[in-house]
């Protein structure tokens, strides 16, 4: 195989690959690998400041009694977001797939619909959902207000979060129904004729021929919604703001530590937001494999 | 398992899905799975209830945008009478004065820049790096496959970025940017390889045989029989350097080199509660994304399934 090349002289496609690779190590993997490197220092925003090596400093200063409180905190809260998210949008997507792939008008229409918020990006989507919860006289408020009560929705404490997690479902939804739009397509006919000769329901149909088949796009659909949940926070840092103790998640804590707006001593030290994202990545390695160890195992077992 | 099936349940037996009881006639095949076959034609009761969801589902996701429509078209002593209501005395003046006020055109270039320029070239460095790691022209494949798959999933690298690009003179530049947002090529590389690999390898033999050398084939002759995973790799870059908000925040702080994102960003940020402004400079920066959106929607949908499945 690797005798094989047809072109004359191998370097010339060596030189193209490096080309082409050089670009994504200086900007993806170097910048990766950096994050554990510098976490053991005391960098800052400003160039040209002496850069100390300070140890596991940093990740002492992360469990100290001071900032514990809150990292414990954004960790919940980042648990939270993610687990709610890939819930709702997992279940709400299979079923608006199921619903979008039977054989009804408009549906190519609707698919459109509901994919669209993917291309209008989170600056759009952030002020949308602003509007419709603004709560000086926008739809939401008026409608809190028929049961006389009223609500800073975004601003609330005990509401913040729960709409978060809905505008991310809302907005995410579109590629989890396309996904699995995708995985339903390539479930062959004769399955469900199979089950219909053998006097097989709508219902058992979808349990025992779609479900089972349809195991691989679940695998993708949560494992996807796992890892972009637990890292995702450009919407929340549109509609809460990045210092909304509500919703705060891990990503916004390196955001705000790394870049101004954090609260607390060690505001603008970048060691220390390195630091937050060597956390955050353990965190994201272990969740996702697990849940991928998980679904793996059920997909066999179904 | 117990976490889907009841939706399973509801949407098998849809006459009972807009009541929220999805219990109601079970055991029924009201509902036809194949889309091509006919079996038993459905009875048009759940046929109904099928569409009664169906539309629901696209109010769930219209009723916003008319909204933001319905308010950009407000003036502000309507807003403020009656902020909720529909439109009575529909105006234009508002994308005028948000325009005017928000530079939207520059902003709109700025992401056109960025948005082009960043996605060919992280489209070309995938084809660059993930063509001959397809066909082994290159020795350690295995090892530069798991690279690529290792991409996926790296660490948020927003604070190295940041003090590379202060530290190569590339902070708050055009160019540092779309050279970081370029780099960013995701799944690129092996939505290419995947793709190659069902491209026959005779052609390059032919093509080789015939004199045609690497670089000419890979740049000129390979790009026409791979055109649909070439235009999946652009369409998916360019939806993330669009609607990136956080790198234009830390690596662009001049305000004239904000992409749209930014731009409308800050701009809400001046006009805080004048709603009728901030529709009007919301619709402005998503109409361009929904007149090309309306164009090649089912182009769209159908590249980014391809490109989420295989991915």
């Amino acid at each position: 195989m690797n005798r094989s090349f047809l072109f004359g002289r191998r370097s010339s496609a060596q030189l193209v690959f490096a080309l082409g690779l050089a670009l994504v190590v200086v900007f993806s993997l170097v910048p990766a690998v950096g994050v554990l490197a510098i976490s053991f220092t005391d960098i800052r925003s400003l160039p040209f400041l002496p850069v100390h090596f300070v140890g596991l400093d940093n990740y002492t200063t992360f469990f100290s009694s001071a900032q514990l409180g809150y990292n414990v905190h954004a960790l919940r809260n980042t648990l939270v977001f993610a687990v709610a998210v890939t819930l709702f949008q997992n279940v709400i997507a299979l079923f608006i797939a199921v619903l979008l792939n039977q054989r009804l008008r408009g549906r190519t229409a609707a698919r459109a619909i509901v994919f669209l918020p993917t291309i209008l990006g989170v600056t759009v989507i952030g002020l949308v959902f602003s509007l419709l919860f603004n709560p000086s006289g926008g739809p939401a408020a008026s409608v809190w207000s028929w049961f006389g009560s009223s609500s800073a929705f975004f601003g609330s404490p005990s509401l913040a979060m729960p709409l978060v997690i809905a505008v991310q479902v809302w907005s995410g939804i579109g590629v989890a129904v396309v996904i699995y739009l995708a995985g339903l397509q390539a479930i062959p006919q004769e399955l469900y004729e199979v089950a219909a000769i053998d006097g097989a329901g709508g219902w058992q149909r979808l349990r025992h021929v779609t479900y089972p088949l349809l195991a691989p796009s679940v695998t993708a659909n949560t494992l996807l919604c796992v890892i972009g949940a637990l890292q995702s926070y450009q919407l929340i840092y549109v509609l809460t703001g990045p210092i909304n103790p509500a919703t705060q998640v891990l990503s916004l804590a390196i955001f705000t530590q790394g870049f101004g707006g954090a609260q607390g001593g060690v505001a603008q030290s970048q060691g220390y937001a390195a630091a937050i994202s060597v956390v955050q990545f353990l965190i994201v390695m272990v969740v996702s494999l697990a849940t991928l160890a998980y679904l793996r195992r059920r997909e066999t077992q179904l | 398992m117990s976490v889907i099936g009841p939706t399973a349940v509801t949407t098998g037996d849809p006459s009972g899905a807009p009541t929220g009881d999805p219990h109601a006639p079970a055991g029924t095949p009201a509902r036809d799975p194949g889309r091509r076959t006919g079996a038993a034609a459905p009875r048009s009761r759940a046929r109904i209830a099928l569409y009664v969801v169906m539309a629901l589902v696209v109010v769930v996701y219209a009723y916003p945008l008319l909204f933001l429509l319905n308010t950009a078209l407000k003036s502000d002593a309507e807003f403020f009478r009656n902020p909720t209501g529909l439109v009575t005395l529909p105006q234009l003046g508002n994308f005028v004065t948000a325009w005017e006020k928000g530079n939207f055109a520059a902003y709109l270039l700025n992401s056109v820049l960025y948005t082009f320029v960043a996605a060919a070239i992280g489209t070309l460095i995938s084809l660059m790096v993930g063509f001959p790691v397809a066909r082994g022209y290159l020795r350690h494949t295995r090892l530069w496959s798991s690279l690529f798959a290792a991409m996926l999933f790296l660490p948020n690298t927003l604070v190295t970025v940041f003090q590379l690009a202060l530290r190569l003179n590339l902070y708050d530049t055009r160019l540092g940017y779309i050279l970081i947002m370029a780099s960013g090529v995701g799944v690129g590389p092996l939505l290419i390889a995947g793709y190659v690999k069902s491209v026959p390898k005779e052609i390059d033999e032919a093509a080789a045989l015939d004199g045609v050398g690497y670089v000419r084939y890979l740049f000129t002759f390979l790009p026409s029989l791979i055109k649909p995973v070439l235009a999946t790799v652009f369409i998916l870059q360019a939806i993330g350097v669009w609607n990136d908000i956080i790198l234009a925040t830390i690596l662009l702080p001049d305000q004239s080199k904000f992409p749209v994102t930014l731009g409308l960003f800050a701009f809400k940020g001046t006009y805080v509660s004048q709603w009728s402004l901030l529709s009007a400079a919301t619709i402005i920066v998503a109409a361009p994304l929904l007149v090309v959106y309306l164009f090649l929607q089912r182009y769209l949908v159908a590249s980014v399934v391809g490109g989420a499945v295989k991915g």
